[in-house]
């Protein structure tokens, strides 16, 4: 069995460096992490791996530091990784990005099961899963918070507004993993040990951590990046910031930490008079 | 003629809310452009559906009607919906889908199969021009009337961003529930309603819903309450809820509310849950005990006026949105908020002695 397990390295947003005084972001100052939802969908990964004893391959697209979320991948158990590293990639919208990790599935090979992380925390969109899944051509299943495996069939639990849903759905497939799901187990002793190993030792490193560029994986780079991208941001508008406006108290005594609150409420009330 | 096409979104038979508020938003677009406003509603038994959409501002209704399409799935509705698109002699120039779990789910494999922009979860939407200058993409370089303007907040809601794709129709948006407004019903409207084929394949079919596990329950009434109080996981137990009930009561209309952590430990119904995929509220207060402010959680109720929270871990999510927030254990704070509401140290505004006004934050 194959299972893929699509990440994303990500700005870290709780950290200041990076963020410039209109919002956005300077990715080469953030510091950077994988995508917070991303560590779901590798626990589902490494759970086919533990459970069906699948083979587990990261696949992540993004510049030549995103290798650093591979590690990460490889430490927590992830058997082997590809990393599309282009720069023709630059300002892919969602259907550049799909279209770009479709080409890189395919060249990854046959699989049963790609596991996708809800959304980032940069983009937000949860469209690069499905729009994956119709480029594959396969099933999908979002929102996906538990699954086991029954002979051909994946049987998943998934997050809907009318209750959680039980589905069954035949592979191969595309799953969005929700982020209400298992969290990501420790990173195994084997793991950490054999990143050390890949860190050193270059040879093996391509072996285990593949770098392709559109060439290698046969993608029309004149769908992807810029120019294969339907939308575009127009415009940004700032509208509050991140923290630091909430009136918070505080290391103080509950009675007057409550007497201030409601203080400060009737305070507003009065100044809306 | 121009069309702005909806997608309808019904559970059992009973339209979502919104549904209607897509409807709402799709006039005015469709006005703007002098365009139609057609709609695509999809189930089964669910012929008494294109009147009430008509009534909220349809123009057009596509009717499929069949039992394979009872409960959502991924690719019969695909299905349906881009053979829909491909009977039509031009393409709808704008697509508007809730950004719901089934929105977000089927328009990202309509937007890759049409190969066309999709903007998530938007907060605005309006017409306009456009002129691209980037000399980038040559291609692209022109002056482009009549655009969507597709407005979302990104970047961990700090910035919002207006998002664009006049290259190619349809222009295609998920819109996020609650935030905009449906027409005031008018059964007097006139509209036309269309039978659409369904011709779905084996590999349309593949997947099959076993079971929903807790459907909609009872009706709380959250969505009219002035003040509410939630309680999420913090609480560590149904107990907590009673404390929660006893702040509450410690205001006029008032209600309990939840996240779903809450609701999925089995403490509270799903009536009371709070988020996307619970309700969307907006009251005077919501004052939210133990929660962490997940994005899900967040999308339901940061429209409220003012937002209290009470959490132990000063770095929690939820006080970066919060209007107020106290660091400590809840069971110690709560029983001394109700001890001093009681006592009348009381804003006047929200408690039951008190009128009610409306009360802003001063942010
Ligand atoms: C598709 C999908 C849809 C979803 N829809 C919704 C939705 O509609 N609504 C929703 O709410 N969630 C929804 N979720 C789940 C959401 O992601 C979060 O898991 C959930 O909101 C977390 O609930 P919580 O804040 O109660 O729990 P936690 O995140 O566990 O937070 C508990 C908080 O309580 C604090 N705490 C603990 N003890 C105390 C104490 N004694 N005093 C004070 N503070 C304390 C902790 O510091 C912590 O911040 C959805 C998820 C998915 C994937």
């Amino acid at each position: 069995m194959n299972s893929f397990v699509l990440i994303k390295q990500v700005p870290d947003q709780s950290a200041k460096a990076g963020v410039n005084a209109d919002g956005t972001i300077d990715r080469a100052k953030a510091k950077r992490m994988l995508n917070p939802f991303d560590c779901f969908a590798l626990e589902a990964a490494l759970q086919t791996k533990r459970l069906y004893g699948a083979t587990v391959t990261a696949i992540t697209m993004g510049p030549p530091p995103a290798i650093e979320i591979l590690y990460e991948a490889i430490a927590h158990g992830v058997d082997q990784a590809v990393h599309l590293c282009d720069r023709r990639l630059a300002a892919s919208d969602t259907l550049a990005t799909a279209y770009a990790l479709y080409n890189t599935v395919r060249y990854a090979g046959d699989f049963d099961l790609v596991f996708c992380g809800l959304q980032t925390t940069d983009g937000d969109t949860a469209q690069v899963g499905p729009q994956l899944a119709e480029r594959l051509q396969v099933p999908q299943v979002t929102y996906c918070e538990s699954f086991e495996i029954q002979g051909e069939k994946l049987i998943a639990r998934r997050v809907t507004e009318s209750g959680t849903q039980v589905v069954q759905c035949p592979l191969p497939a595309v799953v969005t993993v929700a982020n209400s799901a298992h969290r990501l187990a420790y990173r195994t002793l084997r793991g950490v040990q054999r990143v050390h190993q890949l860190q050193r030792d270059e040879v093996e490193r391509n072996q285990v951590i593949q770098t392709v560029s559109l060439d290698d994986i046969q993608a029309d780079p004149a769908r992807c990046g810029l120019k294969g991208s339907p939308t575009i941001v127009a415009a940004t508008e700032k509208v509050g910031e991140i923290g630091g406006k909430c009136v918070l108290f505080q290391g103080k005594p509950i009675e007057a930490m409550v007497s201030d609150l409601l203080a400060d409420i009737s305070l507003v009330e009065l100044v809306q008079r | 003629m121009k069309q702005v096409l909806i997608f309808a979104e019904q559970t059992a038979g009973e339209l979502r809310p919104v549904a209607l508020e897509l409807l709402g938003a799709g006039r005015q677009l469709a006005d703007k452009l002098g365009a139609s406003l057609s709609c695509v509603v999809m189930g089964t038994a669910i012929a008494h559906l294109p009147a009430a959409l008509i009534a909220a501002g349809a123009d057009l209704v596509y009717l499929a009607d069949n039992p394979a399409l009872e409960t959502y799935r991924t690719l019969p509705y695909r299905r349906v919906f881009i053979d829909l698109i491909a009977s039509m002699e031009e393409p709808p120039h704008i697509i508007l889908l809730g950004s719901t779990t089934t929105g977000r789910d089927l328009a990202p494999r309509i937007a890759a199969y049409l190969e066309t922009g999709l903007t998530a979860d938007c907060t605005e939407l309006d017409i306009g021009p456009y002129e691209h200058t980037s000399a980038q993409d040559p291609s692209k370089v022109g002056l482009y009337k009549n655009c969507l303007y597709a407005i979302r907040p990104s970047f961990g809601e700090s910035l919002k961003a207006r998002i664009l794709g006049p290259w190619k129709n349809p222009q295609m948006a998920t819109v996020r529930p609650g935030v905009m407004v449906a027409l005031p019903r008018d059964a007097t409207r006139q509209g036309t309603v269309q039978e659409i084929p369904v011709n779905l394949s084996t590999e349309d079919l593949g997947l099959v819903v076993l079971e929903t596990l807790r459907a909609v329950s009872e009706s709380v009434e959250l969505a009219k309450a002035d003040v509410i109080v939630s309680g999420g996981y913090g609480l560590g137990s149904t107990e907590g809820f009673v404390l929660m009930h006893e702040l509450a009561s410690c205001f006029e209309n008032s209600a309990v509310g939840s996240s779903r952590k809450a609701v999925d430990s089995g403490w509270i119904a799903h009536a009371h849950q709070v988020g996307q995929t619970g309700k969307t509220v907006r009251p005077k207060l919501y004052i939210a005990c133990g929660i962490s402010g997940a994005i899900q959680h967040r999308v339901g109720m940061d429209k409220s006026a003012t937002i209290i929270a009470i959490n132990r871990d000063a770095y929690a999510p939820i006080f970066k949105f919060a209007h107020f927030g106290i660091v400590g254990d809840l069971y110690q704070i709560i029983p001394e908020m109700i001890q001093q509401l009681k006592q009348g140290s009381v804003p006047s505004n929200f408690s039951k002695t008190g009128e009610t006004n409306v009360l802003t934050h001063t942010l």
